[in-house]
């Protein structure tokens, strides 16, 4: 029987106006296709410069635009500690000349209407034909005078620290460098992570000798298309490019026999291929309060552009999530489950080490039953052929992918940089369609089973860890979830939690008792007025943060620039107030209970009065000492844990989790240490925040009973 | 003069247009220089036409409309495109919703088949309703929910339209879809996909007479739809600047300002897109000389037109550097606002933007794809489907004082929004 919902839009169509009458077209199917339309490459000149610099031109005149791309073959290389580097030689590029300032060449190809876009190994420029001599005229001054002026260096690299800090927000960006150094190791270029550390250590010479260093003619191409005639890029490149010499940079060498260059160091090339991982590993990047997992499915492969296999490796990738909209991980995880926007894979060849990606964002709740999908599919496409269908589905569409991409003429001038660049032969592009066509499901099948490993595999996954790390253990050989920070590196797992219990006799009063005596019994009651000055860094830039306490319970934080003010907090007893660069509110509800919980300046002496119930969890290991865990509930229904030195008594650790609307929230944990005394009492005199915001707050002065006045606390 | 010599350079666009009797538009562009064809059809609707609680409806539909048809089961319609080696998507903006497919020139009959049977009797069963409920709550968590500042669109038009449906974004409100019935689909199908209220594009390798054959056989037989009553809204002026901060997990804080600005096509619209383009496109422009370069205040700033229909929005954005204030921040962003406001831009910037605008016209009608898109939206939008060719004279007609007189009109603290967005963990 038909379902009542099923759905006929055309019964309200057919209600209106009748129809016109017109020649009869038979709708029930597809038209047929008319004979299939001849597929031209066109052409391209390429000739040698007497530098060794070759130079390839493709003409035509659609449009009154003109290109150039200057492309060195420059090979992966390890950056080491200073990683990051390599990102800044684009920009810096562009950023002045012996001649120019970058003032003056932003000015000069804003005017010209032009883009001028350096990168780690190039640079490409496009202008309206009429403007392309001077556009020309500016490239081979760029990429034969570059000074990097230390300045801009500087500004550059601040920047880039800026925005290697906020790699944490970003979960798509997380799930790419933390991929890479899963799928090819740490030790390998490909697989080198940038830090804030590594990129701290740069320096602009390393970034300006390795552009004098690689950025030179006999491994470089100038590529010219567009409304320009083969005889006038002829003219141009001989003129600009045809006694360029490249810098003569010094060179000695090291034990290994690797040149080694001034300021930069040794270049170390790629080493030995990475090898696929022994089994399927889970890997876990906290992201608390994600609204979706991303998950990727990765291993290094060996297949290089000039594999005899490769195109039989792209229909593969075509038929599994290569950009149809009928690829099975889309057909699956999207089209039947409803689990995604969009699920893609990657089988990408590379002169070095070539490397497979399959994934998709989904909402946390199905992110163990979406990573199970990816790796069936991926097991699949291994263990049994792929239909005739599919194949000629992929097949057809890959030859009008082709076809269409020809529509540009930068695509006939790559193929020939690509020709040259990957030692593909020479008409590897002109029977491209024909070597296509062939590719039989046997094919595929041998192509996946040379480069499919679903046994030896790291399942990524950057996520809501809460939620769901526990419920991916099944996926992993091991039964573990290994879980790594933004960097790539492994985190120690946190010991907090499995507490072994507490000898008998043991209550939380007894460890709050023990602590209020370690720091100094009888002193702490004598505390009336606190202020705690210390200094940290906000975002890299030094910061000064001080806290007031007075009996009751007034509490005042400040937080500060230089003189500029980012937060201040004030809480007079009853009510609360926080100001600062979003500007000025009156606390309320969860967010003033929250202030009160913790305005005392020893808390522990106040819990029964707020109401607040300790409980003693057990003993856990914090970073090789021991400590009572204590799990404190406020009134208005929140938590937070409290870590006691089993020896000392000292209060080590306070874990907090701090809640936000709508979009999750986050855990923030306190260390605190260097306890040292003032007034008679012990303060730490260093806490170590992590979590939200990443802070080290250092006491630069500890006053005890100085008097603070009532107006510090005001909240008017 | 420099302005007159770029004119008479810009190549035009040739093409022929006609309606059929039942109210499609066609427009054909002939080009034969690689053996494919784009087929573009453009629906007059989008999500400003929804109704209050139905936000979200318009890209919903544009999902639901590749679910099949009366001839055409479901995952069909991709499969014949791909299949066929062509290339195949859609998109919905608060004005119009645009489906299109990109194909080898022997497959047009194909193209015109699909685009006619999504016109004529398009279907949709449970099981597509369902699945893209779950697909359509997964692309508004992927692009706005999960990235850092990804909210910041409906944020702001939220709080810039008090009156007009601009002010929900076109992913809409899940609750909205959820309630979603038939009688909707139905209404909404009749009443906004029907011939006199599209516009059919083919752009490529054609024979002009054999595609207009075909295209009446496939169109021709379509219905013509009733008058679309268009609910007009006209957004008051803002009663003042409206600031507010949104907490979001990011590191670095940003600064988010929105100006309302004319709508598309106006003269003043054009004077407008030149202010921005002179504020933020090119490393010498205005805002990301000084704010970023020579204050180092931004990792990232840029100020866009958000073109609109009816009077939409111009957004101004920046991405703090480390150890900069939100408000230091907007502070230098205000100064380059304040600069073109009280000084005429010199001669030698204007014709800056002049040949930008030159070359970035002779770059968007390159390939086949865009030249259909940008005919359709002329035609749509522009007043007639000649604007694809003589707009850039707009833009090249906008003087120095020009330039200042929308300064002063739009760009001034009366007329925005501005939301700072801030780590969470500066919200205690």
């Amino acid at each position: 029987m038909k379902s009542p919902l099923l759905h006929t839009l055309a019964l309200a169509a057919t209600l209106l106006t009748p129809a016109v009458m017109t020649a009869q077209v038979d709708r029930t199917k597809a038209p047929p296709a008319g004979p299939a339309p001849e597929v031209h490459l066109g052409e391209h000149k390429s000739f040698l410069l007497d530098n060794g610099m070759r130079v390839i031109i493709v003409e035509n005149h659609k449009i009154p635009i003109v290109t150039a791309q200057v492309r060195f073959d420059i090979p992966p290389i390890m950056q080491g500690d200073i990683a990051g580097y390599q990102d800044l030689v684009g920009e810096l590029l562009t950023s002045g000349t012996a001649r120019h300032s970058k003032e003056q060449i932003d000015e000069l190809v804003d005017g010209l209407g032009a883009q001028l876009a350096g990168s780690n190994d190039g640079i490409y420029a496009s202008s309206l034909k009429r403007n392309f001599t001077q556009v020309m005229d500016l490239l081979y001054e760029v990429v034969s005078s570059a000074n990097f002026p230390n300045d801009e260096f500087e500004k550059a690299k601040t920047r880039m620290m800026s925005q290697i800090g906020a790699r944490a927000d970003d979960p798509d960006q997380i799930a790419s460098v933390v991929g890479h150094a899963l799928t090819f190791g740490k030790n390998y270029p490909h697989g080198e992570v940038t830090t804030e550390a590594t990129m701290g250590k740069a320096d602009r010479d390393d970034v300006y000798q390795y552009y004098r260093y690689f950025f030179q003619p006999k491994q470089g191409y100038l590529v010219l298309v567009g409304d320009i005639t083969a005889k006038e890029g002829e003219a141009m490149a001989k003129k600009y490019f045809g006694t360029w010499k490249g810098a003569e940079v010094p060179v000695t060498k090291d034990e290994q026999g690797h040149d080694v260059v001034k300021d930069l160091g040794p270049i170390i090339p790629a080493g030995a291929q990475p090898r696929l991982p022994k089994d399927v590993r889970v890997a876990f990047v906290d992201r608390p309060g994600s609204a979706q997992s991303v998950i990727k499915v990765l291993f290094p492969v060996d297949l290089k552009p000039n594999d005899p296999m490769a195109t039989q490796a792209q229909v593969l990738n075509t038929i599994l999530g290569g950009g149809v909209f009928n690829a099975r991980l889309m057909q699956n995880l999207r089209e039947d489950k409803g689990y995604t926007y969009g699920a893609y894979s990657s089988l990408d060849a590379d002169r070095w080490c070539g490397s497979f990606s399959a994934g998709c964002s989904v909402r946390n709740d199905v992110t163990d039953s979406a990573a199970v999908q990816i790796m069936d599919e991926i097991t699949k496409i291994r263990t049994s052929p792929v239909t005739a269908d599919e194949l000629s589905l992929a097949k057809n569409n890959m030859a009008g992918s082709f076809a269409r991409a020809l529509e540009d003429p930068r695509t006939v001038a790559r193929f020939a940089l690509n020709t040259y660049l990957n030692d593909l032969p020479e008409d590897h592009y002109e029977t491209y369609l024909k070597r296509l066509d062939k590719v039989t499901v046997a094919d595929v099948q041998k192509a996946a089973e040379r480069f499919m490993h679903p046994d030896s595999a790291t399942i990524l996954v950057v996520g809501d860890k809460e939620q769901v790390a526990e419920k991916l253990k099944p996926l992993s050989t091991i039964g573990r979830v290994f879980l790594y920070d933004v960097n790539g590196d492994i985190v120690r797992e946190d010991r907090t939690e499995g507490a072994t219990p507490a000898p008998a006799g043991m209550t939380a009063q007894v460890v709050m008792d023990a602590y209020i005596k370690a720091i100094g019994g009888k002193a702490v009651e004598k505390v009336k007025d606190l202020k705690k000055e210390y200094t940290t860094k906000v975002q890299g830039m030094d910061a000064t943060m001080t806290e007031y306490n007075k009996v009751p319970n007034k509490y005042a934080m400040e937080m500060k620039m230089g003189e500029m003010l980012l937060q201040k907090l004030v809480f007079d007893g009853e009510r609360g107030k926080v100001s600062g660069m979003g500007g000025e509110k009156e606390l309320i509800d969860t967010d003033l209970d929250e202030v009160r919980g913790s305005a005392y300046a020893f808390p522990e002496l106040h819990y029964a009065e707020m109401e607040q119930v300790a409980k003693l969890m057990g003993i856990v290991d914090i970073d090789g000492a021991k400590a009572y865990r204590l799990n404190v509930k406020t009134l208005a229904g929140g938590q937070f844990d409290e870590y006691y030195d089993t020896t000392s008594g000292l209060k080590i650790r306070k874990k907090e989790f701090q809640s936000q609307e709508g979009a999750g929230g986050f855990q923030v944990i306190t260390d605190y240490a260097d306890y040292a005394p003032e007034g008679g009492v012990l303060f730490p005199h260093t806490l170590k925040q992590k979590g939200g915001m990443d802070m080290t707050l250092t006491a630069t002065k500890i006053s005890v009973n100085q008097g603070i006045a009532d107006s510090v606390f005001s909240v008017e | 003069m420099a302005s007159i010599t770029a004119v008479a350079q810009t190549r035009d666009i040739q093409f022929s247009e006609f309606d059929l009797p039942n109210g499609l538009h066609v427009i054909l562009h002939e080009d034969h220089s690689t053996p494919i064809v784009a087929v573009g059809v453009m629906y007059h609707v989008g999500s400003k036409d929804e109704a209050r609680d139905r936000r979200g409806f318009a890209h919903f539909f544009e999902h639901l409309l590749f679910e099949g048809s009366d001839n055409i089961g479901r995952g069909e319609y991709a499969k014949y495109v791909e299949k066929a080696g062509g290339v195949l998507n859609a998109n919905t903006t608060g004005d119009r919703t645009y489906y299109y497919e990109v194909l080898p020139s022997n497959q047009l009959d194909l193209g015109l088949w699909l685009e006619s049977e999504r016109m004529m009797h398009a279907k949709v069963e449970d099981k597509g309703i369902e699945t893209q409920r779950e697909v359509v709550k997964e692309e508004r968590r992927q692009r706005y929910e999960n990235q850092p500042y990804g909210s910041i669109l409906p944020e702001v038009l939220k709080r810039a339209y008090t009156e007009h449906p601009y002010q929900w974004p076109t992913i809409g409100y899940m609750e909205d879809l959820n309630a979603a019935t038939e009688k909707d689909y139905k209404n909404f199908y009749k009443t906004f996909y029907v011939p006199n209220n599209a516009v059919l594009v083919l752009a490529g390798d054609f024979d002009p007479k054999k595609a207009t054959t075909d295209l009446k056989k496939y169109f021709e037989g379509i219905p013509k739809g009733g008058e679309i009553a268009r609910n007009k809204v006209v957004e008051p002026s803002m009663k003042g600047e409206v600031r507010d901060t949104v907490f979001d997990k990011i590191q670095l804080p940003a600064v988010v300002q929105a100006y309302r600005i004319p709508a598309l096509g106006t003269s003043d619209f054009y004077a407008v897109d030149m202010l921005n383009r002179l504020l933020s496109n090119g490393n010498s422009s205005r805002l990301v000389k000084n704010v970023k370069d020579a204050e180092q205040k931004a990792v990232f700033v840029g100020s866009f037109s958000l073109p609109f229909e009816d009077p939409g929005l111009a957004i101004a954005f920046a991405v703090a550097n480390m150890g900069v204030a939100p408000d230091s921040l907007e502070a230098s962003m205000d100064r380059q606002f304040a600069a073109v406001r009280d000084e005429p831009v010199p001669e030698t910037e204007l014709e800056k933007l002049k040949v930008q605008i030159e070359t970035e016209h002779a770059t968007d009608n390159s390939r086949v794809a865009g030249i259909a898109n940008n005919l359709a939206n002329a035609y749509t939008f522009l007043g007639g489907t000649d604007k694809v060719n003589t707009e850039v004279q707009q833009y090249l007609a906008v003087t120095a004082a020009d330039l200042q007189r929308v300064a002063r009109k739009y760009f001034v603290p009366e007329n925005r929004v501005v939301l700072y967005y801030l780590p969470m963990n500066q919200k205690k």
